[in-house]
């Protein structure tokens, strides 16, 4: 196998490394929630129903957004965020209206990163995301919840 | 790295394998150190400081994280609250699109009186419905899977494909350019749904049940997509001027504190009142 990968042409092996070179300006939000949808597997396996909406778009390092979200008192939420850069640190965390945090769990794994809330009130609550740091400018990022 | 390790040649594969707890052990411990070295989130934080531009619009919850919260509150007669007309069809496009999302709510319904002749009745619906505002071939496959789960009384999984049946709509709808009617949809879900819990909650009262009405931020974000509608015909269309006037009637009631029984019931005339324009033919 390794005999055959030396042999490939010079223009071939070009060609692998542009495509190489120019994947990550096709990785788009789509990526991102494959990786957001994966990381709520286990969820989906604890009895979570993970909504088919979801929350994407693309920061910068340091950078934060606030996703609106109603939730209900009575029901658990697990909130899984996930890019699909690879290198990047992220995470999420869930404060309620008047900006306490709100989460009774969460974990951050590079690229993946989830908060659990158990409302002890139903309203309005705020997912905070976080591009921690990132080898690229802009970073794709996707957000998904469960509920039990 | 796992593949790496299970694959290697023979010898090599002896060498590692006994390796394997210990590294197992020693990424989970990685991972975990990783977590505990991260800086702790702040316990609070000013929500008025973030700019508007960095805080994305509240996402409408579907019907059934309402409906298993009162399941849990008590034995609600569900049966007792689906419907044997699921409405008409009159050709406005206004009333379709809120027509639909009021029919997809019955899904949700019929999901928790566990009635599967009644969902397959309704992904039927669903399908004719889509079919109104052109977007029939976007619900196609759901329209299936939801009659195939049904058949199976996979709850969870005919939860789901109602949920994605009604990001489908919005999804083609949005790629037809027609996101404002897709706003009504998600609108017809919420009137329902709302009507459903209000009827149920008023039946058996209690302060916890009475909460899951407080969602200020939601009301606030249709009244604001109906605001900023770009179309003035769809805006002044008999049925969304009624929705929005609903919208109003019922912030000042569930904006208190605790929310009575007298005000349950004043809400769910509203929305009843509010479904039966919706789905009848004189519009």
């Amino acid at each position: 196998m390794n005999r055959r990968f030396l042999s490939l042409s010079p223009v071939r092996v070009l060609a692998a490394l542009a495509v190489l070179c120019l994947t990550p300006l096709y990785a788009t939000v789509d990526d991102a929630l494959s990786f957001a949808h994966e990381c709520a597997v286990p969820y989906v396996k604890q009895g979570f129903t993970i909504r088919e909406d979801a929350w994407g778009g693309d920061l910068g390092v340091k950078d934060q957004k606030a996703v609106t979200a109603q939730l209900f008192k009575g029901n658990e939420y697990w909130f899984c965020m996930a890019t699909d850069v690879k290198g990047a640190v992220i995470n999420v965390h869930i404060y309620d209206s008047q900006g306490r945090l709100a989460e009774s769990e969460a974990w951050q794994k590079g690229r993946f990163a989830a908060a659990k809330v158990v409302p002890k009130a139903t309203g309005t609550y705020y997912a905070i995301v976080t591009i921690e740091k990132s080898p690229q400018e802009r970073t794709h990022w996707a957000l998904v919840y469960g509920y039990r | 790295m796992m593949r790496a390790l299970l694959t290697g040649n023979g010898p090599s594969a002896k060498l590692i394998f006994p390796m394997l707890p210990r590294l197992i052990t020693t990424a989970l411990c990685g991972f975990a150190v990783a977590n505990a070295l991260a800086e702790p989130p702040p316990a609070t934080i000013d929500l008025s400081k973030f700019p508007a531009a960095a805080v994305e619009d509240v996402v409408v919850p579907v019907p059934s994280e309402i409906f298993i919260v009162l399941d849990k509150l008590g034995t609600p007669n569900w049966k007792g609250e689906l419907r044997d007309n699921l409405g008409t069809n009159t050709g406005n496009r206004a009333q379709i699109a809120l027509l639909l999302g009021t029919v997809i709510a019955d899904g949700f319904i019929a999901v928790e009186a566990e009635d599967s002749e009644k969902v397959k009745q309704i992904g039927q619906e669903v399908l004719v419905l889509a079919d109104g505002i052109n977007v029939r071939k976007a619900v196609i496959a759901r329209s299936k899977s939801i009659t195939d789960k049904a058949e199976a009384k996979d709850w969870r999984a005919v939860r789901s494909e109602l949920d994605g049946a009604l990001q489908d709509v919005r999804g083609a709808m949005q790629e037809l350019g027609d996101d404002e009617l897709a706003q009504l949809v998600s609108l017809g879900g919420w009137i329902r749904g709302t009507q459903v819990l209000t009827s149920i909650v008023g039946q058996n009262y209690s302060p916890a049940g009475a909460e899951l009405l407080n969602q200020p931020e939601l009301l606030n974000y249709f009244a604001r997509r109906i605001d900023e509608m770009r179309s003035k015909n769809l805006k002044k269309e008999e049925l969304v001027v009624k929705v929005r006037k609903l919208l109003r009637d019922i912030k000042p009631i569930i904006g208190k504190e605790t929310i009575t029984v007298e005000n349950v019931q004043k809400v769910n005339k509203l929305t009843t009142d509010t479904v039966n324009a919706i789905t009848s033919e004189d519009q």
